[in-house]
């Protein structure tokens, strides 16, 4: 094992599934210097057709990307900014994701669409989305969200390898976050949740940065609450299974995700819980996610997002 | 390019099949047979069998929403067969009867079709980057209506296919007509083509009712893309016949379109025109004519049938379909 940073893992994983699969290359605004790092140096070992910097055209990009995964290119597309994949709605979420099933599946797009997510910088509404629920909404998307260097360089790997559209978030918040990696190659498979911390009175369903967040106050607790922590890793295909076993043992739940309450994953994950695990229950579901409100900038931010307070008080609600 | 006696009636029975194939897809839709709907194109064969027909298998071709594709696909080669089939809702229709009304044969270079106006640029703009790094010198064909002319995405994939000297042939159908929006009130220059110059590459406009004037304008622009120097733009003046669907009111946003306007325009009619200058050359005879409708008329009996026979879907089809393997 070795250690290293989310951010460097994601780069690890790109450089590694581009110096192997030359059909692999990587199309964004200004990703030869890389905003958030991810793709940096990149284009001095692959060069500029292999690292494409495009102009701020984001239906450009998410097209260029659509259009060449279905001529046998691997493209990973990064859309900078979570909240700019709205822009390209089409391209992402009527193209990408319809067009295998729509054509009878004699096309594939095996696309990696990978953007950063989430609050922390405290940089208001048009930077700050978790839009997880509206990939995960749309049949045809496949979506990973890591929390650790481990699964992100992981996820990333199989996601590049997989046949379909793949949206990946990494959050912006965890871009320095340590931890290790093993020196040899491996992939982290899709639809196998991870149990980031065993317990045994309440289960946390925690994703991306709640992850790290969910950990911290189930250390904080533990003299008063045996907290199992579990991170889904990818939203879909969901691995529900796990959850509800861990529900099973536990008979107490919460879902803490960054996107907005209503409709969101938390709406999905709790009512998924509650069709499959309700006999297991001895409490209701509670969720800890975003206000459903824009995410406000400043010091207005921790005011939206989830907090560890809330973590905690969700955990004593079920667990009394 | 001089073109030979063969390829001139090949471009003349491509027409005639085209026009067939569009009303045999109408009646199919009178009689309940076609499932969801069809936007006729009637009026512009001649862009559609000329753009296409002399393209090379490997090239990449998008023919539009008018005619549901007829014309470009039946010059790319693709069977009518499945083209109606999937408008029957059939098994074995193109795409396994769930798209309803759209084509997809990659190994015709058509990858695909799309039911959101202006979603061509983008997508056509990765075929267009696909076929430059394959570097086999194939071409983009990427045809688009005068309504889709008016979406933003046409100025991100115009201008970076120019920056990138991608290999893809712009071709507009300019038919006046964005469902019942006339292009006076949606655009305030005459011509489409006059876009190309904002983005450094050559726009001409072409009679499109003249099947010879659309492949000698669009092979020259495929010239200039395989040799790579990079995308053009062809706009075409056709007319679209039929109203913007089968069974809507065919006005000009509330008021009836004029028929006389219609009528003037069919006088010459692409296929009719083309029939006529083949048979003053002595290309063709009426004999000649008359065997490649009769041709055309057992295809289409063929096609009628082979869809009123065939299955409907498997419902298990369905799950299957959402993931690639």
């Amino acid at each position: 094992m070795k250690q290293t940073i989310y951010l460097m893992a994601i780069r690890e994983a790109l450089d590694e599934e581009m110096e192997r699969d030359e059909k692999v290359f990587i199309i964004g605004e200004n990703v030869q210097q890389g905003t958030f790092g991810t793709t940096s140096t990149l284009v001095q070992k692959f060069g500029p057709e292999r690292v494409m910097d495009t102009p701020l055209a984001e239906t450009a990009v998410a097209g260029a990307a659509v259009g060449a995964a279905m001529a046998g290119f691997r493209p990973v597309a990064d859309m900078m900014f979570a909240d700019f994949m709205y822009i390209a709605g089409d391209e992402i979420m009527i193209k990408a994701a319809k067009w295998h099933f729509l054509h009878g599946g004699k096309v594939s797009v095996p696309l990696v669409l990978m953007a950063a997510m989430g609050g922390g910088m405290k940089i208001g509404a048009e930077h700050s989305m978790c839009p997880e629920s509206i990939i995960m909404h749309t049949a045809g998307l496949k979506l990973a969200i890591p929390s650790t260097p481990y699964d992100a360089k992981g996820l990333l790997k199989t996601a590049i390898r997989d046949n379909n559209p793949v949206v990946f978030f990494y959050h912006k918040g965890l871009l320095g976050v340590p931890g290790e990696i093993p020196e040899e190659e491996y992939l982290v498979p899709f639809g196998q949740a991870d149990v980031k911390r065993e317990g045994s009175d309440v289960t946390v369903v925690a994703t991306s940065r709640m992850v790290h967040l969910s950990l911290a106050v189930a250390e904080e607790l533990k003299d008063k609450v045996s907290v199992e922590v579990i991170d889904p890793r990818t939203l879909e295909p969901l691995d529900i299974d796990t959850i509800i076993a861990s529900v099973k043992k536990t008979g107490r739940v919460v879902v803490a995700d960054e996107d907005n309450r209503r409709c969101g994953v938390t709406s999905e994950i709790g009512m998924q819980i509650m069709e499959k695990g309700f006999d297991y229950l001895d409490a209701p579901v509670q969720r800890v996610a975003a206000a459903d409100l824009p995410i406000a900038s400043g010091f207005m931010e921790e005011h939206i997002l989830p907090q560890p307070k809330d973590i905690v008080a969700a955990i004593e609600a079920v667990a009394t | 390019m001089e073109l030979k006696k063969e390829q001139l009636i090949n471009l003349y029975t491509l027409m005639v099949r085209t026009r067939k194939l569009d009303e045999l897809t109408i009646k199919g839709l009178q009689e309940g047979k076609v499932l969801a709907f069809y936007h006729s194109g009637q009026g512009s064969e001649a862009l559609a069998v000329g753009a296409i027909a002399f393209l090379r298998p490997d090239d990449y071709a998008w023919g539009h929403h008018r005619g549901h594709g007829i014309g470009y696909l039946l010059a790319k080669g693709a069977d009518g067969k499945e083209f109606l089939a999937e408008h029957y809702g059939k098994a074995t229709g193109s795409c396994l009867g769930v798209s309803g009304f759209h084509y997809a044969d990659p190994e015709l270079g058509v990858l695909g079709a799309a039911g959101t106006i202006g979603s061509v640029f983008p997508i056509s703009l990765g075929w267009g980057l696909a076929a430059k790094k394959n570097k086999r010198q194939q071409v983009m064909v990427s045809v688009f209506g005068d309504g889709g002319s008016n979406r933003g995405t046409l100025h991100e994939a115009f201008n970076l296919s120019s920056v990138w000297k991608l290999p893809i042939v712009w071709i507009c159908d300019n038919n006046g007509m964005a469902q019942f929006m006339p292009i006076k009130d949606a655009y305030a220059r005459e011509d489409i083509a006059d876009l190309a110059a904002g983005y450094d590459m050559p726009g001409v406009v072409v009679d499109g009712m003249d099947v010879l004037a659309v492949q000698e304008a669009v092979q020259a622009a495929v010239a200039r893309a395989r040799a790579g120097d990079g995308p053009s733009l062809v706009e075409a003046k056709t007319i679209r016949y039929r109203s913007h669907s089968e069974g809507s009111p065919d006005v000009v946003h509330n008021q009836p379109r004029s028929e006389e306007k219609i009528e003037a325009w069919k006088k010459r009619d692409p296929i009719e025109s083309f029939k006529a200058k083949l048979l003053e050359q002595g290309m063709l005879t009426e004999a000649d004519v008359d065997k490649i409708n009769q041709e055309a008329d057992a295809e289409m009996a063929e096609i009628e049938k082979f869809c009123t026979d065939s299955p409907p879907p498997d419902v298990s089809v369905l799950e299957k379909l959402l993931y690639a393997e």
